[in-house]
């Protein structure tokens, strides 16, 4: 996801623009992911944003392995009157570099690193539930028009005007505790990523669409076509080769949003069940016990956790979008 | 009976904004309280636990209460919080009444209303009250005991006024079984109720299906409080009740606002357990509750309705600064929390693996969940707190000794239940509770040091126990051995307090409360033969009895005595906690000034 130029090396779409000759050096052909990946090496902020994503992504599958147990009780830690952590700063120390928890004692580190796990995994599978609704709804829809666009894009209109966040609090609260043959915190997080992903296609589904609907127009497709090209070899070989700049750009802004929507769901209650941890439901335990006021820390960095995510993944989202498509306005 | 304080308590987490106290140093806007005689204790760190602070016969001023929620009903007839029934007495009165002093003293029956406690007759099936002559409503006319019959007729119709409890219709002989109440009874027959005569305007006699010894509590509670049935409009009674009390409703805004004041037709002299020094009453509902926090701290507000204690941010001042403890109070309220373990679920089938858990518990962190020694709670060992009468201290499995738990005499345990490596089980709570999803947490963790695998179920307070923890069936083919719940006595003794939760005519299908499903003779035999005698302190001796009974089947594990931290703002004068209530006595308090 993080390295675009192998966009480039698929089959290429329409001719490759010339790229303008540097002085003083040989004039050679770059392909259109070389030319993105140049424009994107060149945007700081982006590239930053980058780095950023990777490591967290790093912190997701290797971090739970080198920090302490999230669920071991340190109450030696805790005030017991306060409900706080001894110490300045939720008790941070060398042993608990991000402090511990109030009222159990729990390392805070490790509690932020088990959280990225579960926030990006969802995340990142939701996205990808939408991302594929959308890309086969969107095609079919801008390809083929006539009926199936008009109910396709029906569809999608109700999806957006679907009350989305009741719909997910009320389907929580009916599924058992175990069904699909899962239980617990998989048959939750199964859960999430579907309510999550299932309707967030529409958004997906849209642009994609209005992509296709002007690309099937174009010279190269007709001229295609004009060979004696068929349905599926436009669709896979002309079309979706094109579509890949937005699918990427969609998803890695898809991406945040969705984090965020897992952290509202697990502060609103009806997302990950205790104990394990996860980064909405920190925030959600530091309100609902009024924790917040006497140990501030507690919901400051699971706080900056959700919000350093989310502006990653969106400064790289709009560094890739300009690097893959410079026309687009900003 | 377990909905009387739960409300002030479930609000306690729900609505905490973000008002970062943002209120000034607080400690200086006091004024000097010493309007009064002054010859009361010095205002200390619980001093109003055991003693009346700023004791004052001083008249006037504006009392103003404050709270976070709103009330189920102010009707007398209609209300199951025991706020309400605190504050109720302000305007109404029924038979009999708490005496007003602090400490275990404040849990003394006295009458109100009445003249003198009932008198018993016929083998404890019938009881006789007289009522004071010349009492008045607000509006002159006469206090009846066809009021009274009338009053607690009109809650047999639960269609109408659904809070209020159902003791009654248990109870009571005759027709009380199928009594539809004056509002249907009134088109039909003109029946009444046949198990209550009114043989004279003074007198009142109530016909029992079998004895009952604890009557004169059940009087205290305001159902019993006459209401004139020209004046009764049902539900909407609330809206314009007539007092008997020493106030009266000016106003009241639906859940907003109600005001009260003065009732000229009050007689002093006739009812010493209240009192009349307010010129102005003041309620103000549906409050931010760290709002009221706030008001109390600055001096808007003198009580803090709910009186279940203040909230973490106020909590912390209150208890840094010298200057402001020593004007908070920290009770032991009367309400237990507690973790059943149901005894029909395997393997706790075996009591030798339901006593393992009362060992492998961390106490600890337990108290820690619902909020540390000073908010949550003292470290309980036994089912009934030491408020109510009939308690009796003893710890069988150290609880309070070897805080931390037990963990060796767990795996011990274990072993002779034959689940030497542990097992898997799983614990219900009400996830909207913030206390007990933390406690289902140290459970877990602490019963994972032993082998025991817990898988924590959470349902929403609404349905609990209606379709959840309280339905034994769902429970067992759950396999759900362990469940959160708490408990307040709607009267201060044993059997209010342990009725309900441990005898074993009390399992129902739904809605049960007996949740450990504890069907033991000795038990049931203690209940039965405590009802039969009529002496208090014999009786009382009989609910320690049935407590040790209880601990020893193992069907509960005491987390904490709840606590509640409760500051008096300076202004405010006879204050003292009341064990009987739970709360502070309201209907005695008065304000500087004015």
């Amino acid at each position: 996801m993080a390295v675009p130029i192998d966009v480039a090396t698929g089959p290429g779409g329409p001719e490759p623009t010339p790229a303008p000759a540097v002085a003083g050096k040989a004039i050679e052909g770059r392909s259109l992911g070389q030319i993105a990946w140049m424009r994107l090496r060149q945007d700081k902020v982006a590239m930053a944003g980058g780095i950023v994503v990777i490591f967290l992504i790093l912190v997701a599958i290797f971090g739970p392995y080198l920090v302490q147990n999230p669920l071991t009780y340190h109450e030696n830690l805790i005030d017991p009157t306060f409900s706080r952590p001894y110490g300045t700063l939720g008790g941070i120390s060398a042993a608990h570099p991000f402090g511990v928890e109030p009222i159990t004692g729990r390392d805070l580190l490790a509690r932020v690193v088990n959280g990225a796990r579960v926030s990006l995994i969802i995340a990142f599978l939701s996205t990808a539930l939408a991302v594929g609704i959308g890309v086969v709804m969107g095609v079919i829809a801008g390809f083929f028009g006539g009926w199936a666009d008009s109910v396709i894009a029906r569809a999608m209109d109700i999806f957006l005007a679907f009350p989305l966040l009741v719909f997910a609090i009320a389907l929580v609260g009916v599924i058992p505790s175990s069904a699909f043959g899962l239980s617990g915190n998989s048959l939750r997080i199964g859960l999430l990523i579907f309510v999550i992903g299932f309707f967030a296609w529409p958004y997906m589904g849209r642009i994609i669409r209005g992509q296709t609907l002007s690309l099937r127009e174009r010279e190269f497709v007709d001229a295609a076509r004009s060979l004696g090209a068929r349905g599926p070899y436009i669709l896979f070989r002309e079309l979706l080769p094109n579509l890949v700049g937005p699918i990427l750009v969609y998803s890695t802004l898809l991406i945040p949003t969705n984090i965020l929507f897992e952290a509202a769901l697990s502060y609103l209650g009806v997302g990950i069940i205790p104990p394990t941890p996860s980064w909405g439901g920190m925030i959600s335990d530091a309100v609902n016990n009024g924790i917040y006021s006497v140990d501030p820390m507690y919901m400051i960095i699971p706080g900056l956790a959700i919000f350093i995510t989310v502006m990653a993944f969106n400064l790289f989202g709009d560094g890739l979008r300009d690097a893959l498509d410079p026309k687009s306005s900003r | 009976m377990r909905r009387r304080r739960l409300y002030g308590l479930a609000a306690v987490g729900a609505a905490a904004a973000l008002t970062l106290a943002a209120c000034s140093s607080s400690g200086s806007s006091s004024s000097s309280g010493g309007n009064g005689s002054g010859a009361g204790s010095a205002p200390a760190f619980n001093a109003g636990v055991t003693s009346v602070v700023n004791p004052s016969t001083h008249k006037g001023g504006t009392l103003t209460f404050d709270w976070r929620a709103a009330p189920d009903s102010f009707d007398p007839g209609n209300t199951y919080y025991a706020a309400v029934w605190n504050f109720a007495r302000f305007y109404s009165t029924a038979l009999m009444t708490f005496k007003n002093c602090p400490g275990a003293c404040g849990k003394t029956l006295v009458p109100a209303l009445a003249t003198a406690p009932g008198v018993a007759s016929d083998n404890g099936l019938t009881w006789t009250y007289h009522i004071k002559p010349g009492v008045k409503y607000q509006d002159g006319t006469a206090v009846t005991t066809k009021d009274v019959k009338y009053a607690i007729e009109r809650t047999f119709d639960r269609g109408v006024l659904s809070n209020g409890p159902n003791y009654f219709t248990n109870l009571l002989g005759g027709n009380a079984k199928t009594y539809p109440g004056p509002y249907k009874d009134r088109a039909k027959n003109l029946m009444g109720l046949t198990a209550i005569d009114t043989p004279d305007a003074t007198t009142i006699v109530f016909h029992l299906k079998a004895p009952f010894s604890d009557m004169d509590y059940l009087m205290t509670i305001p159902q019993s409080a006459p209401v004139p049935p020209d004046k009764d409009t049902g539900a909407s009674y609330q809206t314009h009740i007539v007092s008997t009390g020493p106030y009266k409703f000016q106003s009241y805004a639906l859940n907003k606002t109600a005001v009260l004041v003065p009732n000229t037709q009050w007689n002093a002299s006739m009812f010493p357990t209240v009192s009349q020094l307010p010129s102005k009453i003041v309620v103000n509902m549906n409050m931010n509750p760290n709002d009221v926090d706030n008001r109390l701290l600055a001096g808007d507000a003198q009580v803090d309705f709910a009186g279940t204690g203040v909230q973490a941010a106020a909590r912390a001042k209150i208890l840094a600064n010298p200057t402001l403890k020593a004007q908070s109070d920290d009770p032991i309220t009367g309400f237990g929390w507690f973790f059943y373990i149901d005894s029909q679920v395997a393997p706790f089938t075996n009591l030798a693996c339901r006593q393992a858990i009362q060992y492998a518990a961390n106490h600890l962190t337990l108290q820690n969940a619902y909020g540390g020694p000073v908010a949550g709670g003292a470290i309980a060992s036994t089912v009934m707190p030491p408020t109510v009468a009939g308690y009796e201290k003893f710890d069988l499995y150290g609880a309070t000794t070897k805080t931390q738990g037990d963990p060796a005499k767990a795996k011990q345990l274990l072993q002779t239940c034959g689940q030497p490596n542990g097992f898997s089980t799983g614990i219900a709570y009400r996830s909207d509770r913030p206390t007990e999803t933390q406690g289902a947490q140290a459970l877990q963790q602490a019963l994972s040091a032993v082998g025991i695998k817990l898988t924590l179920h959470g349902y929403p307070s609404a349905t609990y126990f209606t379709n959840f923890a309280g339905v034994p069936k769902y429970m067992s083919s759950h396999n759900i051995g362990i469940a959160f719940g708490g408990w307040g006595a709607d009267w201060p003794d044993g059997y209010g307090f342990l009725s309900q939760l441990v005898s074993g005519p009390s399992i129902v299908p739904a809605g049960n409360t007996n949740i450990g499903m504890l069907n033991d003779p000795v038990v049931n035999d203690l209940f039965t033969k405590a009802q039969g005698i009529t002496d208090a302190t014999q009786r009382n001796a009989i609910w320690g009895q049935i407590d040790r009974q209880v601990m020893k089947d193992s069907v509960i594990v005491p987390i904490v005595y709840a606590k509640a931290l409760i500051y008096r703002p300076p202004s405010l004068t006879n204050v003292y906690f009341n064990q009987a209530y739970q709360l502070n006595n309201y209907a005695v308090q008065g304000v500087t000034g004015g």
